[in-house]
């Protein structure tokens, strides 16, 4: 059975989002998704949002957000691990024969959440919490294990920071920061050994919504045209604890890998046009590219990743829409030649506890 | 895909205010281990995770799920959180239904656990699911909603607070043969009375508890189930509705969905019945584990789900007809929200109580020659919505 994408939207990226509210900010871009894929909202049998309460500011966040996204009237289910782990349930739902046709939708406006606050309550009360781990504390412990694991040095991680916001510049959809010198990333200020700030991708906010189809409904519908099918997806999930041997395993991340390729059919990843990385730091980007084998690196996240913009909690799924309109023909000045078969990687919880993996195929005029 | 999905094992822990001989965590393990058990599996017969936990606010640990990784044997495996409010435990089995259906694991573990009474008013935290400029001032929670829409019925089908009050009786008396059932116990209709006005017109014991405790079931498909488990309950059916979160917008002459008559309910449940080839309710389900964490709920949800007409539940109760012994289907024996709720696993709860019904071992809850049962769940203030249906066959496409 295939699964399509039909049509894809990205919330115009903005360090501080402040002429929309969170629901208006959701419906706009559902709104831009279904009318990118010549839907309407009535003909939805499902919703599957991602979304973080915490991060949402409001417990069962999705109440309000619901409707907004989409989710009225029809069948809608909430995941809150990332945006990218939303397209992995919404795809069991479609292979399922549960649905077909629906909206994947997830947001995040970092600018209103106080996201190290946030981390800092994930940790259980009695360990991790008194220690005051948070977002930075425990990237630079995953920097600290990967570089010991690989090799990476300093040098090699400001390159891959100045070349992803490089790559972020001439996307049209990420906010063009300006890109950075080696010689200044390499002397900001540590945040927690050994990361450095402008070694990290800078917080925004976005949304962002994909209508996925089943081979049925695209068959009734001559109309609609797919961007993409969904060729595989992989999720996993690492052990809680913050140990080097966990850090530097990388486990979650391979597995997540090895099952979306297994699923796609692709042996080596010189088979991938694209690979959209969920590089939160530079530090991340040399660990992925070593964990997954990586070696075209003019493959390497076009869109710039989350260096183009990185609405934390859906960073993931808006790699994924990068990945869709790659292999659309669609990606823009960051469009690479005839990419066919892109992947797309997303990263959540604390040192990157969870790993998502998606593949995705164009179409072309075929069904 | 369409793998036919089945029931492996269940297990849940007692259900009390609190419980501080163990952690959050230890209790989602107590509750994995438990079902892994049951099924006479081990955690690499497990290929994913679905955790079912609602809102954290009650805790106080963001995304506690993954506090729990390790407890649940998750490292290294699929994992990902479901979470609709109230409605979280139902959507978690529906979430590894899903993957199960669509060949992407060949068995899924769904589990979680609940601590709300960690935050001494729960009704306080329940204050901010609601809008921040038009609702929380009101004050709009939980019990003042329900209450709502208990007025409404009332009034509209000319049912008094005794009615209520019968609904409440059946429950703590079901309850009784329920050894995981936090409030249990023979009441009449004028202790239900007697007990404090909470909102009118809910009084105390018309309100669910605040419960803690885990559950956790295992799902499979055929080739798991002629492995681990010689009778299984199959999920024949599933459906779930969402509306939207404004009373406003449910009350209006034009009103896509009336909000005191539950449409959603009406709605999931033609399609959950469609996808188990039910057509008549009444004479081919015999249990049901309906959501019911106030006395109007599940009279409400019995009349969408077609098991009576519109406004006769609460008079049907007076007759027995929702009665174990005698009545015309057996509604919740377990005696349900109203006597036990654990927000996180509540609605899991429904689905393993209506599934060991099926499964043959509810124990001194069984109900004799039940071939089918529905499980429902409700998340929001009647926002969310969804029902299973288990049965002792398998329906096929």
């Amino acid at each position: 059975m295939s699964v399509f994408v039909l049509g894809v939207a990205t919330h115009p990226p903005s360090l501080q989002e402040r002429r929309l509210r969170l629901e208006e900010m959701a419906y706009h871009t559902a709104r831009a998704a279904l009318d990118d894929a010549g839907v309407t909202r009535r003909q939805l049998d499902s919703v599957t949002l991602g979304s973080s309460d915490e991060l949402d500011g409001r417990p069962i966040s999705s109440m309000l957000m619901s409707a907004p996204a989409g989710g009225y009237e029809t069948d809608e289910i909430k995941v809150t691990d990332s945006g990218a782990t939303a397209l992995c349930m919404a795809y069991a739902r479609f292979l399922s024969g549960e649905s077909q046709l629906g909206l994947v939708v997830s947001w995040c406006k970092s600018s209103k959440s106080d996201v190290e606050a946030v981390m800092r309550l994930r940790g259980d009360p009695f360990y991790t919490r008194p220690l005051g781990i948070g977002a930075a504390i425990s990237d630079a412990l995953f920097a600290q294990a990967v570089a010991a694991e690989f090799g990476i040095d300093e040098e090699e991680v400001a390159r891959r920071v100045v070349g992803a916001y490089a790559r972020a510049a001439g996307n049209p959809r990420g906010i063009r920061h300006a890109v950075p010198s080696l010689e200044s990333v390499g002397r900001s200020p540590f945040e927690a050994m050994p990361l450095r700030s402008a070694q990290r991708a800078p917080l925004t906010d976005g949304a962002v919504a994909m209508v996925l189809a089943s081979g049925r409904f695209v068959n009734s519908h001559p109309g609609c045209r797919p961007l993409a099918r969904i060729a595989g997806v992989g999720w996993a999930t690492d052990s809680y604890r913050l140990d080097a041997a966990r850090l530097r395993s990388m486990t979650s991340a391979r597995v997540a890998w090895r099952e979306a390729m297994r699923q796609a059919g692709v042996e080596s990843t010189a088979e991938l046009d694209v690979v959209e990385l969920e590089s939160q730091s530079g530090f991340h980007e040399a660990a992925y590219v070593r964990a997954f084998g990586i070696e075209n690196e003019d493959a390497l996240s076009p869109s710039g990743g989350p260096f183009a913009q990185n609405p934390l909690f859906c960073t993931g799924l808006i790699n994924a829409a990068e990945a869709v309109l790659q292999v659309a023909g669609r990606a823009g000045a960051v469009q690479r030649h005839r990419a066919q078969r892109a992947a797309a990687h997303s990263c959540h919880g604390y040192a990157q506890q969870g790993n998502v993996v998606m593949v995705f195929e164009g179409v072309g005029d075929s069904r | 895909m369409n793998e036919t999905v089945a029931v492996l094992g269940t297990f849940q822990t007692e259900f009390r205010t609190h419980h501080l001989r163990h952690t959050f965590v230890e209790q989602a393990q107590i509750a994995a281990a438990g079902a892994l058990h049951d099924a006479g599996m081990t955690p690499d017969d497990i290929g994913a995770i679905v955790f079912s936990l609602g809102p954290t606010t009650f805790m106080g640990v963001a995304d506690a799920d993954r506090w729990a990784i390790d407890y649940v044997f998750g490292a290294g495996k699929p994992m990902l959180r479901v979470h609709t409010g109230g409605a979280t435990g139902g959507s978690a089995v529906q979430a590894a239904y899903n993957l199960v259906r669509a060949g992407l694991h060949r068995s899924v573990l769904i589990v979680g656990a609940e601590r709300i009474a960690e935050t001494p008013d729960a009704q306080k935290v329940l204050n901010l699911i609601f809008d921040v400029f038009y609702e929380r001032d009101m004050p709009l929670a939980t019990n003042t909603s329900a209450a709502l829409w208990a007025t409404r019925y009332l009034e509209r089908y000319g049912n008094t607070q005794e009615d209520l009050a019968r609904v409440v009786v059946r429950a703590r008396r079901n309850a009784l043969k329920n050894p995981h059932a936090h409030l249990k116990g023979i009441i009449t209709v004028a202790d239900v009375m007697a007990s404090p006005m909470i909102s009118h017109p809910l009084k105390l014991f018309d309100i669910c508890p605040r419960s803690s405790g885990s559950a956790a079931m295992v799902v499979g498909n055929m080739d798991m189930a002629r492995r681990f488990q010689p009778r299984p309950a199959f999920i024949n059916g599933v459906a779930s509705r969402t509306t939207t979160h404004w009373f406003g917008d449910r009350m209006t002459p034009s009103a896509d969905s009336d909000f005191f008559d539950f449409d959603v309910v009406a709605s999931a449940g033609r399609e959950c019945y469609g996808r188990a080839n039910i057509s008549d309710p009444l004479s081919e389900i015999q249990v049901t584990e309906l959501y019911d964490p106030y006395s109007i709920t599940a009279a409400l949800q019995l009349e969408r789900l077609r098991f009576c007409s519109p406004g006769t539940a609460l008079k049907l109760e007076r007759d027995g007809y929702w009665n174990v012994e005698g009545g015309a289907v057996a509604v919740n024996p377990s005696g349900g929200t109203l006597c036990t709720n654990p927000i996180a696993v509540a609605g899991l709860v429904r689905a393993i109580d209506a599934a060991n019904q099926v499964m043959g071992k509810a124990g001194a809850m069984q109900v004799s020659g039940v071939r089918n049962a529905i499980s429902s769940s409700v998340g929001g203030i009647g926002q969310f919505y969804n029902c299973t249906i288990f049965g002792t066959e398998p329906v096929g496409d």
